[in-house]
């Protein structure tokens, strides 16, 4: 069962191609990671998929019932307060006021953000606890699927890994599906049950590993070797580190 | 309770305008004793001229008619300048077409205006009401198009991506975020609809403070006019911190979140 299939996206900006025939899909209960270096148009390719931007070329079908996205920035509303700001997604999935309040204290509780830091404003907020609400009001709308676009490449060490093990623990339960988009791969191995590789200039999926053992139960040990690995002899993950600053993204 | 601290620290800051204020009289106060009364009536004088005037019923309803025409004159830019504005933030095309009718509108001086607009319609409330539309218009207009296009596109991917519509989108996103370069615009406006309301009273005969002015420089008057200076000046303030003020304070919460009592700033 798919959740997610795109077949043939072909993406063209100003004229110029940025995607081309690309295949993907994800399954039901399943965290795809998409890498592949810089400026080749996954940011883009998610974009697609969740409907924000129009493919030129291709189809896609999603069969989940409600999408959430989380933003390489954490894209909060800066005159609302944290609640305010989980409260508008509620409020566009068209939930009554009581139930609303109800909602966010309980996400409030899952992403371990305290009640006082829910009235206070994005400007007052620390960089990883606004990623933090951002990550709860994704939550909040009860999502089957989630779309992250490189959610925490804005982050230092420390923080991403605990952002990556809060949307390991939140994904753990099986009901979640997900796109996660990242140009890390070891951040992608943490997280994903599957990695897909986009090709440099947006010319197809490379190709997929499918990672041993579910995400949050493989060791660290494992995990830096399967890295090594990938990056030194499977051909697919060769040019993912290459960086072309001419190129936008 | 947050709120009652805003109005707190609002009055307290009302110390520093108090202390402008007084510099300001001392300043009139030595021009007057410089040049005498006929010239600079005293500060003092002029105040309890501003008391005898209201007592005076009479004065009450010039007051009334210029506070009228401007309100209304203001409420008029400020409807057609965010309508205008809005619109051509969204749309490129048309905004780079306006650009340089705003540069035209605003090289036409608002005396050109009064004269045209008193051909139009006499000394009426509709010429008032016209130069003030015409004068201020171009500041509300670049206010509201500046806000639409600096607007932060990230945001609206957000709501987009949560299910929200163009309409709701633009009710809850874009026009939020018009009020940072809008508000500063909206109070410009409605400075000169004051000044332009007064302004073109007087020239164009119609009633209000402007005539006032007028009749008080027929019989050099000096301490009169300066009296209803002041009462324009009086107005405006009153309007403003009634009309403008509380809006913006209530819609500019979040910038002052991060500044808390007694920090210097």
């Amino acid at each position: 069962m798919t959740a997610l299939k795109l077949t043939g996206i072909g993406h063209a900006y100003l004229g110029r191609t940025v995607l081309d025939d690309i295949d993907l899909d994800v399954g039901r209960g399943e965290i795809v990671a998409l890498v592949g270096p810089s400026g080749c148009g996954k940011s883009t390719l998610a974009h697609i998929a969740a409907g924000l931007t129009e493919s030129r070329a291709g189809s896609l079908s999603g069969s989940y019932a409600q999408h959430a996205m989380i933003f390489q920035e954490p894209a909060l509303m800066p005159w609302s307060t944290a609640s305010g700001n989980i409260d508008y997604v509620l409020r566009l999935a068209g939930l009554k006021r009581t139930d609303r309040a109800a909602r966010i204290a309980e996400v409030a509780a899952e992403v371990a953000l305290q009640p006082d830091d829910l009235d206070k404003y994005p400007v007052e907020l620390s960089g990883g606890m606004r990623q933090r609400v951002a990550i709860a009001r994704a939550l909040a709308v009860r999502p089957d699927f989630i779309y992250f676009d490189e959610p925490f490449a804005a982050l230092d060490v420390a923080l991403r890994r605990r952002m990556q093990n809060l949307v390991i623990e939140t994904c753990a339960d099986g009901r979640l599906s997900g796109l996660f988009i990242t140009h890390d791969l070891s951040e992608a191995a943490r997280i994903a049950h599957r990695i897909a590789v986009l090709d440099t200039h947006g010319r197809g999926i490379l190709g997929d590993r499918r990672l041993d053992g579910t995400p949050g139960a493989r060791s660290e040990g494992d995990l830096f070797d399967w890295v090594q690995h990938a990056t030194r002899s499977d051909p697919i993950f060769r040019h993912i580190y290459d960086v072309d600053e001419r190129q936008i993204a | 309770m947050t709120r009652i601290g805003r109005i707190g620290a609002f009055l307290w800051s009302g110390w520093a305008g108090l202390a402008a204020l007084s510099l300001l009289f001392a300043a009139w106060q030595a021009g007057h004793e410089a040049y005498g009364p006929f010239i600079l009536t005293s500060p003092l004088d002029t105040v309890w001229m501003v008391a005898r005037l209201a007592v005076d019923p009479a004065a009450w309803d010039i007051a009334a008619l210029t506070l009228q025409r401007a309100v209304t004159g203001f409420l008029l830019v400020a409807g057609a300048g965010i309508t205008l504005g809005v619109a051509a933030g969204y749309s490129p095309a048309a905004l780079r077409l306006v650009t340089p009718l705003v540069t035209v509108l605003m090289g036409v001086p608002p005396i050109a205006w009064i004269v045209l607009a008193m051909i139009w319609f006499g000394g009426s409330d509709a010429t008032v009401r016209t130069v003030i539309l015409v004068s201020a218009l171009p500041e509300v207009f670049m206010g509201a198009a500046r806000g639409i296009t600096t607007r932060d596109r990230l945001l609206d991917r957000m709501a987009e991506a949560f299910g929200a519509g163009p309409v709701r989108r633009f009710l809850t996103i874009g026009l939020r975020q018009t009020t940072t370069t809008l508000f500063p615009a909206l109070a410009l406006a409605l400075g000169t609809s004051f000044k332009v309301a007064v302004m073109a009273e007087l020239l164009a005969n119609a009633g209000g403070i402007g005539g006032a002015l007028a009749d008080a420089r027929i019989n050099l008057d000096i301490g009169l006019a300066l009296a209803w200076v002041l009462i324009a000046v009086a107005l405006l303030i009153v309007v403003e911190y009634t009309l403008v003020q509380p809006v913006k304070a209530e819609i500019d919460r979040w910038r002052h979140a991060a500044q808390p009592w007694g920090v210097k700033r």
